[in-house]
């Protein structure tokens, strides 16, 4: 029986390379992302372990803050330790490190680099010692509050040569430096694309941190004792009660090395799950493809069965094709997958992440895991065909063609409507106050029951869709709505691609606008004043404190605020906080305080906290927080008020006061401006432009363009869904043409009869085409009402978040359906060719 | 003509004239051959036949004699080697495959043995399905004429699963009609009937030429269904071998003895 099935397989290449397409859609975007991650990686390793490769010890604090999002904010030690770890024993040279915001000004004006997204812009500091890893490759070391070096690929993005003056935007304001060094970051040019303006020690502390404080100590030791030892002796010399630390050059390295890997991590779990999503996707394509091809080989394996091989054969020589497809097409994917990372690591370069190059990496794992899950997500997907195959009755041999019905009605409409009724009650008790978590169970029922209903509505969605074809296309549309519905499993099976895709990207475009309205309400209503200057870097760096002041001065400016963003730590947690300043925000940007509570009274050690807070943590007025802020400052905030809504000023928000006297640096994210009334706006903002522009950094925006650009934010999430909607498009695409080529091979006979009575070619060609944009569309239409109720769900599950405003993006509906639409002539392209190509006699002989 | 001519064609015969203006259908010296040297088969060898307009014509022969071959090539389905084949007068080598697909839609009629219809189209769709394919309307009067003759009026929206196999051949033979054409090209329609059906299928095909006025060229191996045509055909090893007119199921049994020994 096994040679029976390996002939099998052999005897039909066309059908194993149509099969095995389908699982090498699927596993080579698992193994694409998995050696990009892989490569991703061993690269950043590679250039930690290089960059530190001399480095034998490190000098830090203790304290540290880390916050929810993996950012993590260590507090700064004193310069004055350099000397101090320099006289131990053992140490060959100490030099200061020192790494923070700045941002480059091109010579345009324009800041280097891409702000928002793309590699971080930093200064630092830099000193002529061997434990610096900065070395000048042109000029020499900064030196003093007027020079500055630049590292070498900024230099040449900039076209910036020795001599230059260089503008850089800092925490304390732009300013401008002489350029007489250009450097390399170990043996690179630039580490992984970021930009540095570099500086000596004491510049670099008063631009970047506070004067007199440094990030940490890299030592080189002399070569007398080990790593340990040294890293004992170091510390033994440090001052205690400083919470000091020393660690090895290695630790230090694996530290980097892993926070690098957190911060990528990311992103890989987002491939993973686009992978994934793929994997599912394409598993319901084989499946397909192997219900397709066990019905037309009923009749054969019917003979088979009667000329007495047993149910068990028949399916187990499906199964071995299966796993024959399985292998050949897990191997293939691995490869398209390499390709796929190679274009992938292409195209980061190619958006400015310059990475040093060490080649792909393919580990074994990436191997073994790629084969495994393809060959069972293939035989899975065989399973169900190959034991209906195995139960076709012998006398079938003798009876026509394949026919597929919908199965049993009756069956069918339990095993789908159950879990559907299932998810619909399970939203419906979520709205009337059961737990959120319930929803995802819903939209897992909904889907199956959605998938598992479509054989039942195939037909009737597909007569119906092909109605408007069919009066419009002549007998070739009604022959292509009467194709699409034929073999309803068929169709369902080959839209349900679509479906999903279609569905996701629905739900998460009616989500993406629900948000936008939801933000365009609430700045909306919360700023009051004319224009806004932004910062795009979200989180890290940002506008200068002293920007605010100097707006205020303008002449027609009737008042300007600043809101910043810092970190704390509460009870053991890093926490974002508004920063804002009490005098001047009233009037300008309401944060929604509660009774009679006002924002002006906000103390320096005061804390207002949003009114989801107060309740978790049972705070009223009066309460205390203890706070330790990320310089390592204690403070003990006092609850002042309570505000309502916090999506703008988050959990907490203090009073720019609360760091006068620290060494934390602050920025703020946007300056917001109210004009004096009467003063002419374009006048006003031709001034404020200017001194935007004297600062080299920041978006001057007028308030209706802020809202468009706060809500404009959200598109980010819909890049990412079309990510999402190309990868189903082309598996949706790729499943309609296995499909379509299957039947024009099943409908050969058909066809030929058709151009034997006078059928042309293009019309052989409209039928196909017809049939495939029907089938395209049935997924969209479905895909598209499956989406809005996802949408639904999902928006249903923010409402604790404020969301409550439900949008159905009806235009992206109307491009979906286009876009449906022309993946079904596009897919039809070749099996269209196919039937144009059948051979008349050859059919007819069939006969 | 001069001598060199004379040489490098493969006959010295002057090319045959085209056939005479009531013929329906006509080859001259038609030779279909597949492969080539010694593994040649002559599946037509230098045929010349013509079919006369509002002729019931049958076509004998054992298996493999070319009765398909030479049906297919002056249906315009399939190539002659050498020698013409013409349809209504137009020589069929001249039309490329657009023309030929709309030449077997306007001029030819096909009944074949099974499988005639199309199983997602109605049998009154099936019926006009040459017409719909050309976007034409066609004679509404004839159809309706045609469609009471084959007593299909109280089965047109049934689709081909539905019918017995009789009526299913009678849908064929009502679309073969339908645009009422040149020719009528039928390999062994009843081939997979019992006798009554078959005996109904041969009796409309037979009052299609008679009442009709049509022309039909059927191949069949039962000398009961070849009694029917006003003239049979006799091919063996791709040639006509004889010819037989007003046959009888009695003429045509004796002769095909006599062919046998
Ligand atoms: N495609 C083909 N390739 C090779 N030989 C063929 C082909 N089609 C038909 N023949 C041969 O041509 C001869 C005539 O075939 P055919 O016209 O089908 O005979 P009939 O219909 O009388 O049974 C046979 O010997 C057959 O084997
Ligand atoms: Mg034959």
């Amino acid at each position: 029986m096994f040679r029976i099935a390996l002939k099998g397989v052999l005897a039909r290449k066309g059908r194993l390379i149509l099969t095995s397409i389908a699982v090498v859609l699927g596993t080579a975007f698992l193994s694409g992302t998995s050696v990009f991650t892989a490569t991703l990686n061993r690269t950043f390793d590679n250039l930690f372990s290089d960059v530190f490769k001399n480095v034998n010890a490190y000098v830090r604090s203790t304290e540290v803050v880390d916050t929810d999002f993996g950012f993590q904010e260590r507090q700064r030690i004193e310069t004055s330790l350099v000397d101090v770890v320099a006289e131990v024993p053992g140490v060959d040279a100490a030099a200061a490190n020192l790494q923070a915001f700045a941002r480059i000004v091109g010579k345009d004006g324009k800041p280097l680099g891409n702000e928002g997204n793309g590699p971080p812009t930093f200064g630092s500091s830099v000193v002529d010692s061997k434990a610096d890893i900065w070395q000048m490759s042109q000029g020499r070391f900064p030196e003093g509050m007027n020079e500055v070096a630049l590292d070498e690929a900024s230099a040449e993005a900039g076209k910036f040569v020795l001599g230059d003056t260089v503008k850089v935007i800092t925490a304390v304001g732009s300013q401008e430096f002489t350029l007489v060094g250009i450097a390399n970051y170990g043996d690179v040019r630039s580490p992984g694309g970021a930009t540095f303006a570099l500086w000596d020690v004491d510049t670099a502390s008063s631009l970047l941190a506070k004067p007199g404080l440094i990030d940490a100590v890299i030592v080189v030791g002399d070569g007398t004792m080990t790593d340990e030892e040294l890293t004992a002796q170091i510390q033994a010399a440090l001052p205690t009660g400083k919470n000091l630390e020393t660690i090895t050059g290695a630790q230090i390295t694996k530290e980097t090395q892993d926070d690098i890997k957190t911060a990528l991590s990311f992103f890989g779990i987002l491939l993973t799950i686009f992978a994934f999503i793929g994997l599912g996707v394409g598993s319901f394509v084989i499946y397909n493809v192997f219900s397709i091809s066990a019905a037309q080989r009923q009749r054969e394996n019917a003979l088979l069965r009667a000329i007495g091989a047993s149910r068990r054969q028949v399916t187990l020589s499906m199964l071995m094709e299966a796993l024959a497809v399985g292998l050949v097409g897990s191997v293939l994917g691995l490869l398209g997958g390499i390709g796929l990372s190679a274009g992938l690591t292409a195209l980061l370069k190619a958006i400015g992440v310059d990475l040093p190059s060490s080649g792909l990496v393919v580990g074994t794992n990436t191997i073994v895991q790629t084969i495994i899950i393809g060959l069972i997500v293939t035989v899975v997907s065989a399973l169900l065909p190959a034991f209906r195959a195995g139960r076709v009755p012998p006398l079938a041999a003798m009876r026509d063609t394949a026919l597929d019905t919908a199965g049993k009605l009756r069956v069918r409409l339990v095993l789908g409507g159950t879990p559907l009724l299932g998810g619909v009650a399970l939203i419906g008790a979520v709205i009337g106050g059961a737990r959120t978590e319930l929803l995802g169970l819903a939209i897992l029922f909904i889907f199956i029951g959605a998938l598992t209903l479509g054989p039942l509505v195939a037909r009737p969605v597909a007569l119906t869709l092909g109605r408007p074809i069919a009066s419009l296309r002549g007998v070739t549309g009604r022959m292509a709505r009467q194709n699409a519905a034929r073999n309803p499993k068929r169709t369902s099976r080959t839209a349900a691609p679509v479906l999903i895709g279609v569905a996701l990207v629905t739900a998460v475009t009616a989500l993406a606008a629900s948000i936008q309205a939801e933000i365009r309400g609430v700045f909306g209503e919360q700023f009051t004043g004319d224009f806004t200057i932004s910062s795009e870097a979200q989180g890290f760096g940002g506008l200068s404190p002293s920007l605010a002041l100097d707006v205020a001065k303008i002449d027609g400016v009737k008042q300007a605020t600043g809101i910043g963003q810092s970190v704390v730590e509460v009870e053991g947690k890093g926490r974002f906080i508004t920063v804002i300043n009490p005098k001047t925000v009233e009037g300008i940007f309401d944060i929604g305080l509660l009774d009679d509570a006002k924002v002006t009274s906000l103390s320096k050690s005061g804390v207002l906290v949003s009114e989801k807070t107060a309740e978790r943590d049972n705070l009223t007025n009066g309460s205390t927080i203890p706070a330790k802020l990320s310089d390592g400052t204690q403070v003990d905030l006092v609850v002042e008020g309570v505000y309502a809504n916090d999506q703008l000023a988050g959990r907490y928000t203090v009073s720019s006061e609360l760091f006068e006297g620290t060494t934390v640096s602050r920025f703020d994210f946007g300056v917001y401006i109210l004009k004096t009334e009467g003063t002419d706006s374009a006048a006003l903002r031709s001034d404020l432009q200017k001194l935007v522009d004297s600062y080299g950094s920041g978006t001057l925006l007028s308030k209706d363009e802020y809202i468009d650009k706060q809500a404009a934010q959200v598109n980010q999430l819909l890049g990412l869904i079309y990510g999402l909607l190309f990868l189903s498009i082309i598996i949706a695409i790729v499943g309609i043409i296995i499909t379509l080529l299957l039947s024009v091979y099943e409908r050969q006979r058909e066809i030929g009869l058709l151009r034997a009575v006078g059928m042309t070619r293009g019309q052989v060609r409209s039928t196909v085409r017809w049939e495939s944009v029907i089938t395209s569309l049935i997924g969209a239409v479905t895909g598209i009402l499956l989406g809005f109720v996802l949408g639904y769900v999902v928006i249903l599950s923010l409402r604790d978040q404020g969301i409550t405003k439900f949008e159905l993006p009806i235009s992206s509906a109307v491009t979906i359906l286009i876009v449906a639409f022309v993946v079904g002539v596009l897919a039809a392209a070749y099996p269209a060719r196919r039937a144009t190509k059948v051979d008349v006699l050859a059919a007819l002989n069939t006969m | 003509m001069s001598p060199l001519d004379n040489q490098t064609s493969s006959t010295t015969l002057p090319p045959p004239p085209p056939p005479g203006s009531n013929a329906a259908a006509a080859v001259v010296g038609a030779s279909k051959v597949y492969g080539s040297g010694d593994s040649a088969v002559y599946a037509l060898n230098d045929v010349s036949v013509e079919f006369r307009k509002g002729e019931f014509t049958a076509i004998m022969g054992p298996s493999g004699s070319g009765k398909s071959t030479l049906m297919h090539c002056i249906a315009g389905l399939d190539e002659l080697t050498s020698g013409d084949a013409y349809v209504d007068g137009v020589n069929l080598a001249k039309l490329n495959d657009k023309d030929l697909t709309v030449l077997r839609r306007t001029k030819i009629g096909f009944i074949f043995q099974a499988f005639n219809l199309v199983p997602t189209l109605t049998a009154e769709e099936n019926i006009k399905l040459p017409l719909l394919l050309g976007n034409e309307d066609g004679d509404a009067e004839w159809i309706a004429r045609i469609i009471e003759t084959v007593h299909l009026r109280d089965r047109l929206t049934h689709r081909p699963s539905e019918l017995s196999g009789g009526q299913q051949q009678r849908v064929a033979v009502a679309r073969a009609l339908a645009s009422r054409p040149s020719i009528i090209f039928a390999d062994e329609p009843t081939g997979n009937l019992d006798s009554t059906t078959g005996t109904e299928i041969l009796t409309f095909m037979r009052r299609a030429v008679t009442d009709l006025g049509q022309t039909i060229v059927m191949v069949t191996h039962d000398p009961v269904a070849a009694a029917y045509a006003d003239r049979i055909l006799f091919l063996a090893d791709g040639k006509v071998v004889d010819e037989m007119r007003e046959p009888t199921a009695a003429k045509v049994l004796d002769h095909l003895k006599s062919l046998g020994n």
